[in-house]
């Protein structure tokens, strides 16, 4: 080990040992002429003398120095640096291959970190994350097979009870509470965990405690909250702040502790601020005696479980016996609630499955947009390596002769191949150090499409993105390197020396050619790709919603857990819908009592010839004051909006939507028909008016069937969203808004004011996602392709350049010469056209989901991306074709 | 294993081993240049001698080789391995 560490020294400084080795060998000489003297020969003859018996010192000085020299060093030190100044002298390859290598490289790093917060990387400080799990339970619906991470609080007892596969357990629950008081209360991400979550992790708090069994227990838990570091930092500036009261919602409480810096727990949105016993939150919500009884009854679904495997037990094993735990569960929810779906249709099982939502299996289709991206990002360096392989390709080519003389001049072919290898690697470096400047910028952009809030996209600073950049950039530079290395050295040596450029390049253009088509084939599946989710974003942008929600603020009133007796909460609504409508820019307001994309009410209801409603589909209900068609800008069809006069007592009136009317009454007047709502006893509620269909929850549901009721008819004391329809822009006007409402409500409760628009948008993502994203790699794939081409058929035109001259001087008509070149690269279009368009026919049916309303076969856009790449390839070969005419065929003659 | 010992009573330069083991061996073994010099690298590499700069009494500028402590070490492995084989060559030439 020492003796390398010399060398390496010796290695490092070997210019000076080598100038110090030769005034050794001259003092010896000198000593040696000197002997000589003595011995009675003359100057001259001692010289001799000494020269004779020293030799001319160079076999000591070779053989010394290559005890500090390392051959394979020296080597690589010389190929870098011929790399260096090969690729000096061509900057217009060297610039095209590293942003080329660049960008591909960059996109996959982006992507990786994406992906990788979302679903790989463990949560810090979980000890063992492999052991870990997230439970999912499984059963049939009525309609459908149901899997989920939601449990009730008593089947997580349950579950604990009747398992033995697993050492821990903890049930979780991500929630939004208000923070603090006055007019510094502010809605903060809370978690809500059980007091042996904070065992899964080998985390010591950074000041105090964490809370322990005794404070985490049924019915209530204590008042005591862990804040999380950064919070603590933020709030209190890093204060001891042990012992200090806080109020968390409606719960005067405690802090006990600060968790360490770093600490999330395993937060799915955004970070905790602070973290506080399940129980205690689940003991203080608010509500009907379902929710009092959390821990005894089966009825409220809010939280999530994580256990810790034993060692030795399987995931297998351990989803069994949740499954045999679930079973007994569901019995014993029987047992409380005989309406309940037996278990033999409901077959209730559950898996040990992954911590990560985004990794589950009940990952949305913003996750499964993303993995698709993924795929399509490699596509992307796939694309680029063929290119930089190609440009590799023919730079060798022009070389050919310049390398085989050195083959001849007898250097070995492991040497060349080390060289070009070299020459490789170093721009995959290059491009790997371009891609990770890229992905750091890019990532900003990523971050905010797919991250939750306050996580961050380091890529300069985060190892494990770096990690695979370089592998990345390593696997590139292989990749694009081997193959013109070997065509280097490979080949009919003695043909190449006599022949010069111009022949034997038929036989390695093949190769070149099925790179080329091959880029082509993928950048047309990436443009299909692109293609369809542009239509699909413009399809759901063009649906109509069946209202209007860009003009719509929504604010929220937060009563932070205070119980108001109905009468109380009619007057606050009524005085905060007056104050409302007082506000300059208030077009309309309406008191609500669901949120388009967020929540939904449902009730039975009869009518009379037919058995069931039930099974026609699923009929949700909205119920509002007046005003609520003008506000939301829903369009009643016919017959009129509900009003002013349809009060509690006026008969009961419904406005209908037109697909309920049509299922309900098809081919009948639905106007004047008869709703019995709630119970077949009721009185009639008759249908006044017919409204457009209008989405609920998803875009993407088909069924649309929706009926609108007057508050004060059904629960006059219901609603909790006020909607203003606003003049102007409504997002300027949102503290506008709240500064004027506050002041109606009493002590701590306070109201929350957003656009509607952010829930619209939130449903629509997924397609703004896929569009924006295969739109940037489709247009990335073209230009690259496009590239590639134009290098392939500019060097191919410079190859023929003798030809081409002759065909001129032959009388070769200048568009003859252009037909030539250009059908060439029409037809490397072509047949990459042809190539992409059934592979990515291959591929549509399982792209198919993801998109909305339109065809993943759709003739327009193959169409159209062909197109687009057969005029990208004209384009590409006719500015080579104008070169090549414009030639002197002179010239062309007289070379060789 | 000559150089070593050659070193262990004084440092000397390059051409004063040469001269120091000829003259020792009775002019019987004379070391080349040409094997000496990369051979003092070697030793110097494995950190068995070091060398510094120094005038010789005629006022010449000369390269100095220092045995260090790991080549004496060296050194004694070496000798008693010489030892070992040097009698088990001279039980084999030794008449029966």
């Amino acid at each position: 080990m020492r003796e390398w560490l010399a060398r390496l020294r010796d290695w490092l400084r070997r210019d000076r040992l080598d100038a110090e080795l030769t005034e050794e060998l001259r003092f010896h000489r000198q000593q040696l002429e000197r002997e000589a003297r003595h011995a009675g020969a003359d100057t001259e003859e001692a010289r001799y003398a000494a020269a004779r018996r020293l030799g001319s010192g160079l076999g000591a000085r070779e053989e010394s120095r290559d005890r500090w020299s390392w051959s394979w060093l020296d080597h690589l030190q010389q190929d870098i640096r011929y790399a260096l100044r090969g690729l000096r002298r061509s900057p217009g390859f060297t610039v095209t291959v590293v942003l080329t290598l660049g960008l591909g490289i960059g996109a996959n790093a982006a992507m990786f970190g994406v992906i990788d917060r979302l679903m790989f990387r463990p949560f810090p400080m979980l000890r063992d994350p492999a052991r870990v799990h997230r439970v999912y339970l499984k059963w049939n619906d009525r309609t459908r097979a149901r899997v989920m991470p939601a449990f009730v609080y008593t089947r997580y007892l349950d579950l604990k009870k009747w398992t033995s596969s697993f050492s821990q357990y903890a049930g979780i629950a991500d929630a939004t509470m208000a923070i603090g008081t006055g007019d510094a209360a502010r809605e903060r991400p809370v978690a809500t965990v059980s007091a042996s979550f904070f065992d899964f992790f080998d985390a010591r708090p950074a000041l105090g405690r964490f809370f322990g069994a005794a404070e985490d227990v049924t019915p209530i838990g204590a008042p005591v909250v862990v804040l999380s570091y950064r919070f603590w930092q933020s709030e209190f500036g890093g204060r001891n702040v042990i012992g200090q009261p806080i109020t968390v919602r409606n719960i005067p409480s405690t802090i006990i502790g600060v968790a360490p810096r770093g600490f999330i727990g395993v937060a799915g949105r955004a970070p905790p601020d602070l973290f506080m016993p399940i129980t205690t939150y689940a003991g203080n919500s608010p509500g009907s005696s379902d929710r009092v009884n959390y821990y005894k009854t089966y009825n409220w679904g809010w939280m999530s479980v994580m256990v810790r495997r034993k060692p030795g037990v399987s995931v297998e094993a351990a989803s069994r016996d949740l499954s045999e735990a679930h079973l007994r569960s569901w019995n014993a929810e029987r047992e409380l609630d005989p309406e309940a779906t037996p278990a033999e249709i409901a077959k209730p099982s559950a898996i040990a499955g992954p911590l990560k939502l985004a990794a589950g299996p009940e990952a949305g289709l913003e996750f499964k947009t993303l993995l698709w991206l993924t795929g399509v990002a490699v596509i992307v360096l796939l694309i680029a390596c063929a290119n930089v392989a190609n440009l590799t390709f023919a730079r060798v080519l022009r070389r050919r002769r310049e390398l085989s003389v050195r083959l001849a001049l007898g250097v070995s072919r492991g040497r060349l191949v080390a060289q070009c290898l070299t020459e490789s690697l170093i721009l995959a470096g290059c491009g790997c150090l371009a891609g990770v400047l890229i992905a750091q910028w890019g990532g900003v952009a990523l971050r905010r499409l797919f991250l939750p809030a306050g996580n961050s996209l380091e890529v300069l600073g985060d190892w494990r993105t770096l990690a695979v950049a370089s592998v990345f950039a390593l696997a590139t530079g292989i990749l694009t390197g081997l193959g013109p290395a070997f065509l280097a050295v490979g080949g009919d040596l003695a043909g190449s020396l006599k022949a010069g450029a111009r022949e034997g390049t038929q036989q390695r253009s093949r190769t070149r050619s099925a790179l080329l088509i091959l880029q082509g084939a993928m950048s047309v599946i990436l443009l299909v790709g692109a293609g369809l989710f542009v239509k699909s974003l413009i399809n759901v942008r063009a649906m109509r919603l069946g209202y209007d929600p860009e003009q719509v603020l929504m604010v929220g009133r937060n009563l932070r857990g205070m119980q108001l007796p109905d009468s109380s909460l009619i007057v606050l609504h009524h005085r905060l819908l007056e104050s409302a409508q007082a506000i300059p820019g208030v077009e309309y307001a309406a008191f609500v009592s669901s949120i388009p994309f967020w929540s939904t009410s449902s009730t039975d209801f009869f009518v009379s010839g037919i058995d069931s409603v039930g099974r026609l589909g699923r009929f949700t209900f909205q119920s509002s004051t007046p005003d609520y068609f003008k506000t939301l800008g829903t369009r009643v069809l016919r017959g009129r909006p509900f009003g002013a006069e349809d009060r509690a007592g006026t008969p009961r009136v419904v406005v209908i939507s037109e697909g309920m009317a049509q299922v309900l009454w098809p081919g009948r007047e639905a106007l004047g028909q008869c709703m019995r709502i709630e119970a077949d006893t009721m009185p009639c509620t008759t249908v006044i008016g017919i409204a457009e269909d209008a989405v609920q929850n998803s875009v993407t549901e088909e069924q649309r069937f929706r009926y609108y009721l007057p508050l004060e008819q059904i629960r006059p004391a219901g609603g909790h969203t006020l909607l203003l329809r606003m003049r102007g822009d409504p997002v300027a006007q949102v503290e506008r808004v709240r500064k004027a409402l506050q002041p109606v409500m009493p002590g701590e409760s306070y109201v929350t004011v957003r656009p509607l628009v952010e829930l619209v948008e939130g449903n629509r993502r997924s397609w703004q996602v896929g569009a924006t994203m295969f739109v940037a790699f489709g247009g990335l794939a073209l230009l690259v392709a496009a590239v590639g081409l134009y290098g392939v058929i500019a060097y191919n035109v410079a190859q023929r350049a003798h030809e081409l001259g002759v065909r001129i001087a032959l009388g070769a008509q200048s568009s003859h010469v252009v037909r030539l070149v250009v059908g060439q690269g029409v037809k490397f279009a072509l047949a990459g056209v042809g190539l992409g368009i059934g592979v990515a026919l291959l591929m549509a049916k399982s792209i198919q989901p993801l998109l909305f309303r339109q065809s993943a076969r759709d003739p327009v856009t193959y169409g159209s991306v062909a197109g687009l790449l057969i005029l990208v390839a004209l384009i590409a070969s006719a500015v080579p074709a104008r070169r090549a005419t414009r030639a002197d065929p002179n010239s062309a003659l007289r070379t060789d | 294993m000559l150089v070593l010992k050659t070193l262990c009573t004084q440092s000397m330069h390059g051409y004063g081993i040469a001269q120091h083991i000829h003259r020792l061996t009775r002019e019987v073994i004379r070391v080349e240049e040409g094997s000496l010099y990369p051979a003092l690298q070697r030793m110097r590499q494995k950190g068995w001698i070091k060398s510094e700069w120094r005038l010789t009494p005629h006022n010449q500028k000369a390269r100095y080789y220092t045995v260090t402590p790991a080549g004496r070490r060296q050194l004694g492995e070496q000798e008693s391995g010489f030892a070992e084989v040097m009698a088990a060559i001279g039980r084999v030439m030794r008449p029966a």
